[in-house]
């Protein structure tokens, strides 16, 4: 009862689009395919993630894990860097009425380094507030619409994945969370990593970045549940 | 009569066609023999509990009197319960009897059980002293017998001793009730000893000496405190079949001749009397329960709870003789009918559970509750019984259980009218028992049904259970049936029971509980316009009798609705809320496809069955918050390192004694083997003083006796 | 008197031959001498771990047991693995049984005298036993077909009705993935296992072969929340290879960078308790609190989790000194509620009866563990590589490292909040100590090849790092002792003879990351 008092007494951190508009270090952004001239050359990157086009410097996402050695002060020609959080990507053709106003999401730890799992956690702090926007998480499969994966999938955490997976109720679906995941990122050509997500269990919804903004995983989460606002944190869209 | 005599000779002839039939017809013929006796004697004892009872004069023993059986409603009521219990065993024997075949002769079996079943009825039936001693030392001998038949267990033939021994000193201490009894009437004979408590009014003394004799000297047989630790021993010893007659008709003999002696022969008169019974059955109940939701040996957990029971019983006795000698008749027979419908449901239920125990044991070989597991897959029959057993002995309704219980605390609550605050007070401590004992009972038969029936197997016993074969489920399901017959038809049962129970209460109407609502014509006003719209008429046109609703009114002036209660209606309406679930989720789940998956285990494919919750596991918060009374219940650790740090091993033993034991018998036994070794100096072995020892007993008994009949 | 100590020892075995670098001393012992070694340097030296490297002559593998004291040299045990058996030292120093699991599974090393050797890094539900794949240079790992997984912890437990109850390796909220067995005969924790390394992702292999540029993204992944002392600890191995002395502007925005994310992790931490103690309200304050380092370590670093930040040599980027000003300030307005959370918190009595005495761990216990971190210094060791080992700018700082006595949930929490004060004065004493000029020591690169130590104090306690480089400054072998292995070690011990509720809350205090123990 006294920490109740407590906490009303506190301001409202929960952020609003307007408010999120104005803060730094929301996002740490990532690189945008910039002009083959003036982009960094392809080997500078640790996990292959930048790839020459058609004159222009593409950036794939999956692989990249923004460590920003393409933008590292000895270079001459520098990546662009965008910002922003729409990062979610949906890589299977259909998605769920089913889940338009509330997801109960199951998080599985496939051999997180603790980075998307924490933003995963900041989530449910007042300051993003998922709970408000109908996203809730769930102690146990059995209960969760979506399967959140974080890490790139190791050979002792594979099984636990599949088990974690058959015992979801339909219909369900499975975002993939982090560089790892997409791709194994760096660990990729590790032995003990049996590759990514999509090698396992089918994936819907893909969030790329090392680790993903809370906004980018809200954005995921708002994409899963069939709205896009230009701000993930707008309570206000329905479909 | 007929019935009797039909029963006697029934038993007779099956004990001597059991040494004539071949070997392996002696148990089917003993089955067929023993269920007809049983149903004589149910025959016998209806007849004579709704019509008219008889008497026999066997002999006429030379300055005593004559010695005398007979069948008045108490013995008839025990008879009845005796038969019922008796049936079902029967039915259940032969089958369960194979296992024991290659070692132990059946025949003997078959006598032991046949005596036993004669014996018991005599004892019931027993019209005078001598007769009633002489049946009580026969039943004695052959429980004994009994319950050490698996005499090649040591542990079996020590528990057999037991059981003698606190027997014969209950016997002992009864005389301590019969002398007194037989001294102010100058008579044996049970009617003459009942005159005589009308008609003379003998010092209080007196009477606290013949109640605390009688009291704790049936007590004894009764399994109560201080006296039951003889029964947890006893029990589980005994096969099954044993076990269930032991708990089901066994332990009534001991309330029975509480019942006889301080209800009829000579009533109690004084309210402090009722109340230490109150008082010394709460106790009872709750050392039971609390012993019973701890323990992990199936059989000997339905033994502690067999002392549950007896102690709930001895709780509505203690309020009946209170109301009684408070004169408030009417209140002492609502209590009285509490206490016998516990006895017969007691009997039913508890013959029941040890059957199943006893199914257990054929199909598993083992009755320890952390081994078992599973076995609703693998028995479906028995699970079903074991389920109804269950749920009456947790007093849930539709199960008889319910209304019994029930019964109880409300007479108890009744406390209120009673005078002196410190009655109040006990009466309400007993209620707040009885409530504890009935949560604690529901947990310690949730424990064993969902440890013995549900989740995984935890033994390779138990995965390869095999289920009972036709006899035993015949026997089970029987008495499950009855359970739930007498758990939706109470009003029928309370007024069957209600004559009886008049005659301990001294009074009391069946419409001060059961108010005509069949018949309203006879129905007050108020109560008809309250009740009648409620569906309390409802089956007016198809029922016989009084009604289904307790209905019970304060007296005065303006009479309240003090409590009320349809288990009948309640039956009917559970019966239909889960027919229509059943239809509403066929329905909605129609169009619906099942998929059908393992259990969620944190990511694990599959659990080994040592990672499922025992039933230790399960009574552990219990033991915890009970500590105080469990106390030396403490375990004790010792670990074992390999290379300095490594622990390989973290043993724990749970060392605990039965806190009756420790804080009854084994100070006791302390005092008495100090006085024993103080008294063991006067035998120093020289002949002239063991002569003058002699000559000083001689003239102290003639003293003695001169004194007391000058 | 450590170094007396020391050359007493010596002394003692003159036979065996003693290399003296700088700052490292390494005694070559034959494997049998190995025990008595050790039981000597135990009482003073803390055991850091068992450290696999080729011997440069012989191309075979040999071992380096790692020791370190307060001011003395650390020491090193070379041992030779000739294909025959070590004598384990558990039984002595009890914190190297996993170590030495851990080099059975990894490097086939046989340890003579280990009771429980097998089935530890590498499940045998995957890998056959005698996998080793750290031994050969090669990336060709046989791999099992996978076979149903069982819940495979051991029983010790001997007790009539004593279960076994699985937690994990998905268990509550947004947990990491581990699995323990606690075993119990209802509600109380009688033994406790644990089966980590469902995580594992090869880091030390994933290391060989790379440049020191990649090897530090692959470290400060090992574990997200302490990103920045994983890679500030291999970076000073690098730096000491490659012989370029750090310069001291860098050298104090790394004590800058690493205190505020000590501070960071400690609120994580922080948060943790406070939410499986049921307090949510200080719990979200608290972490909101951390989301607002998070922002500022996002807004002025480029990554809210400060990956990428360290660089061999030098770090990403500079600042200006206002902007170090502002962040100090910045940092002095996210601290201040905070304070009067954690402040209000030591007089509620609902949580202090759920920390209190709950979870404790002895000193003795402790010692025998090795313990690192807040956790050794809530049970009474006053061990801190920042005051026992100056790294960086340390020395130029004047900070308490506050102890504990207790050792209970209580004195976990109040170390995590006293070291945040501590923190956060070390911080404020840096913007006049930074040197104007810059910074960046541009051509980085190892040209010899060697064995260098790099150490940090992270959040949760000593990370060691070990690195091995060939001349063209590529990482031959690397050995990364993180505090996750050293003290998830203890933990079981901690938790015996609890109530499963006190569980989560045991756990929270400990404050233990997976991926830094599973690595």
């Amino acid at each position: 009862m006294l920490w109740f008092r407590k906490g009303l007494d506190q301001p409202v951190r929960t952020l609003t689009p307007k408010t999120s508009s104005t803060l730094h270090g929301l996002s740490p952004g990532r690189p945008a395919p910039t002009p083959s001239r003036d982009a960094a050359p392809e080997d500078v990157c640790p996990t292959h993630a930048l790839k020459e086009h058609d004159g222009v410097m593409d950036v794939d996402y999956t692989q990249c894990i923004q460590c920003r050695l393409c933008r590292q002060q000895s270079l001459k020609n520098k990546m662009n860097w965008e910002e922003g959080f729409h990062w979610a990507q949906m890589t299977s053709t259909s998605l769920p009425d089913a889940f338009h106003h509330s997801v109960h999401v199951r998080v599985v730890d496939a051999g997180d380094c603790g980075a998307c799992l924490n933003e995963l956690h900041q989530l449910a702090s007042p300051v993003y507030s998922l709970h408000r926007l109908g996203i809730a998480f769930t102690p146990a499969p059995r209960e969760a619409d979506v399967l959140v994966v974080t890490g790139p999938v190791t050979v002792s955490m594979k099984e636990t994945l599949e088990e974690a997976f058959q015992s979801m109720p339909t219909p369900k679906r499975v975002m993939a969370v982090g560089t790892c995941a997409l791709s194994g990122g760096i660990f990729s050509s590790s032995f003990a990593v049996a590759g990514p997500v999509d090698r396992v269990i089918p994936v819907d919804i893909a969030i790329p970045g090392c680790p993903p903004p809370p906004l980018a995983l809200l954005d995921g989460f708002r994409l899963i549940m069939g709205a896009r606002p230009e701000n993930p944190l707008d309570g206000r869209v329905r479909k | 009569m007929t019935g009797f005599l039909l029963f006697l000779s029934l038993s007779l002839a099956a004990c001597v066609l059991a040494f004539v039939v071949p070997g392996h017809w002696t148990t089917r013929v003993s089955s067929v023999m023993g269920s007809f006796a049983a149903a004589a004697l149910v025959y016998s004892g209806i007849v004579s509990f709704f019509f008219h009872s008889w008497s026999l004069n066997l002999w006429n023993l030379q300055g005593w009197g004559l010695l005398e059986v007979g069948e008045p409603r108490l013995p008839a009521f025990f008879v009845v319960v005796t038969g019922l219990v008796f049936l079902p065993v029967s039915w259940f024997s032969p089958e369960y009897l194979k296992r024991l075949q290659p070692r132990y002769d059946l025949r003997y079996f078959v006598l032991i059980y046949h005596a036993l079943m004669m014996a018991i009825a005599l004892t019931f039936l027993a019209r005078d002293v001598i007769t009633f001693l002489l049946a009580w030392e026969i039943m004695s001998v052959a429980s004994y017998l009994a319950v050490n038949f698996e005499h090649l267990q040591e542990s079996h033939t020590q528990a057999g001793y037991t059981m003698l021994g606190a027997s014969e000193a209950g016997f002992l201490l009864t005389l301590g009730a019969w002398l007194p009894l037989i001294a102010v009437s100058h008579s044996i004979d049970f009617s003459a000893i009942q005159a005589a408590s009308a008609r003379h009014h003998f010092p209080l003394s007196l009477g606290w000496a013949v109640m605390l004799c009688s009291f704790f000297g049936f007590g004894v047989k009764a399994g109560l405190f201080p006296s039951m630790s003889w029964l947890p021993r006893a029990h589980p010893a005994a096969p099954a079949n044993f076990s269930a007659i032991l708990s089901g008709v066994i332990l009534n003999l001991g309330i029975y001749g509480i019942i006889e002696i301080n209800g009829v022969l000579w009533p109690i008169h004084n309210p402090s009397e009722g109340l230490l019974i109150v008082v010394i059955g709460s106790v009872t109940a709750l050392i039971g329960i609390l012993y019973a939701s701890t323990e992990n040996h199936l059989k000997r957990m339905l033994a502690h709870s067999s002392i549950e029971n007896m102690g709930l019983i001895t709780i509505a006795l203690g309020a009946t003789f209170t109301f009684r000698a408070a004169h408030l008749p009417e209140l002492a027979w609502i209590a009285g009918i509490a206490a016998l419908y516990q006895i017969l449901n007691h009997s039913l239920y508890k013959s029941l559970l040890f059957l199943g125990a006893g199914a257990i044991d054929a199909g598993t070989g083992d009755l320890e509750m952390d081994r078992l597991g599973g076995l609703a897959r693998r028995m479906p029959w028995t699970s079903a019984a074991m389920l109804a057993g269950v749920m009456a002995i947790s007093a849930l309704p539709p199960f008889n259980g319910f209304i019994s219980e029930w019964l109880i605390i409300q007479s108890l609550l009744r406390s209120v009218v009673l005078k002196p605050t410190i009655d109040q007070v006990i009466f309400a401590f007993s209620g707040v028992i009885v409530a504890l004992t009935a949560g604690l009972a529901a947990t310690a038969f949730i424990k064993l049904y969902g440890m013995i029936f549900l989740g995984p197997g935890r033994s390779a016993a138990s995965e390869n259970a095999h289920e009972a074969g036709y006899g035993p489920r015949w026997a089970m399901g029987s008495l499950a049936l009855l359970c739930l017959i007498l758990g939706v038809t109470p009003t029928y049962v309370v007024t069957g029971l209600s004559p009886l129970a008049a005659q301990l209460a001294g009074g009391g109407v069946l419409g001060g509980l059961i108010p005509p609502f069949f018949s309203p014509r006879h129905l007050p006003r108020s109560l008809g316009q309250t009740f009648g719209p409620l569906g309390a008429e409802v089956g007016h046109h198809l029922l016989p009798g009084p009604g289904l609703v307790f209905l019970y009114q304060s007296p005065g002036p303006s009479p309240n609705v003090v409590f009320a209660s349809s288990p009948s209606y309640l039956a009917v309406a559970m019966g239909i809320f889960l027919a229509l679930s059943y239809l509403a989720l066929r329905i909605v789940k129609k169009h619906q496809r099942v998929v059908r998956h393992e259990p969620w285990q944190g990511g694990v494919r599959q659990l080994p069955a040592d990672a499922h919750y025992t039933a230790t596991g399960f009574s552990n918060p219990i033991v915890v918050i009970f500590q105080a009374i469990l106390r030396p219940y403490r375990p004790v650790e010792h670990e074992q390192f390999l290379a300095s740090h490594f622990h390989s091993a973290v043993q724990r033993e749970v060392r605990e004694s039965y806190v009756v034991d420790r804080l009854v018998f084994y100070p006791a036994a302390t005092v008495v083997q100090s006085i024993a070794g103080v008294l063991a100096r006067i035998h120093h072995g020289k002949i002239n003083v063991y002569i003058a020892y002699a000559l000083i007993t001689l003239l102290a008994v003639i003293s003695l006796s001169l004194w007391v009949f000058p | 008197m450590t170094e007396k100590t020391l050359e007493h020892i010596l002394e003692q075995h003159e036979e065996m031959a003693v290399t003296v670098e700088p700052n490292w001393i390494r005694i070559a012992a034959p494997a049998s001498r190995l025990p008595e070694l050790a039981s000597q340097l135990a009482p003073e030296w803390a055991f850091a771990g068992i450290v696999p490297e080729n011997d440069p002559k012989t191309q075979s593998l040999r071992l380096l047991y790692v020791f370190y004291a307060r001011n003395g040299p650390w020491v090193g045990i070379e041992v030779r693995n000739h294909d025959q058996s070590i004598p384990t030292i558990s039984n002595i120093l009890f914190a190297a049984d996993w170590q030495e699991r851990e080099m059975e599974d990894l490097f086939d090393v046989q340890f003579e005298g280990h009771p429980q050797l097998g089935d530890f890094v590498l499940h045998d539900s995957h890998w056959p036993e005698g996998t080793a794949p750290m031994k050969r240079h090669s990336w060709e790992i046989r791999q099992k077909t996978t076979e149903s997984r069982n819940l495979s912890t051991p029983r010790i437990v001997e007790a009539s009705g004593s279960f076994v109850m699985p937690i994990g390796p998905i268990f509550s909220g947004t947990q990491e993935a581990i699995q323990f067995g606690l075993e119990t005969v209802g509600e109380e924790i009688v033994f406790a296992h644990i089966r980590p390394f469902y995580k594992y992702r090869a880091v030390e292999k994933l290391l060989e072969g790379q440049t020191p540029s990649v090897a530090l993204l692959i470290a400060e992944r090992i574990d997200g929340l302490t990103a920045f002392s994983h890679s500030l600890a291999m970076a000073q191995a690098f730096e000491t290879l490659a012989g370029a002395p750090v310069p001291p502007r860098v050298r104090l925005l790394r004590v800058f960078w690493a205190e505020i994310e000590r501070i960071r992790s400690h609120m994580q931490v922080l948060a943790g308790i406070l939410e499986s103690t049921g307090l949510s309200v200080p719990a979200n304050l608290i972490q909101a609190l951390e989301e607002d380092l998070l922002q500022l370590s996002g807004a002025l670093t480029g990554h809210r989790y400060l990956f990428g930040l360290v660089r061999p040599g030098g770090l990403s980027r500079d600042w200006s000194d206002t902007e170090i000003e502002n962040i100090v300030d910045r940092l002095g307005t996210i601290l201040e509620p905070s304070q009067r959370i954690l402040d209000a918190l030591t007089f509620d009595n609902s949580f202090l009866d759920r920390l209190e005495a709950v979870g404790t761990l002895s000193l003795e216990s402790a010692s025998t563990h090795c313990l690192v971190g807040p956790v050794a210094r809530a049970s009474g060791i006053n061990r801190d590589l920042r005051v026992w080992q100056p790294y960086q700018a340390y020395d130029q700082i004047t900070f308490d490292v506050p102890v504990q006595a207790e050792g209970d949930g209580y004195a976990r929490f109040r170390q995590l909040c006293q070291e945040i004060v501590q923190s956060y004065r070390i911080v404020q004493q840096i913007p006049p100590l930074l040197p104007a000029a810059l910074s960046q020591t541009e051509d980085f690169g190892i040209t010899q090849a060697g064995t260098a130590l790099g150490y940090a104090e992270s959040p949760a306690g000593a990370v060691i790092c070990c690195v091995s480089a060939n001349s063209r400054g590529m990482v031959e072998r690397c050995r990364v002792i993180t505090p996750g292995l050293v003290n998830w070690h203890a933990f079981p011990q901690s938790v015996r003879h609890f109530a499963f509720q006190d569980f989560p809350i045991i756990l929270a205090t400990f404050g233990l990351s997976v991926a830094d123990l599973d690595r």
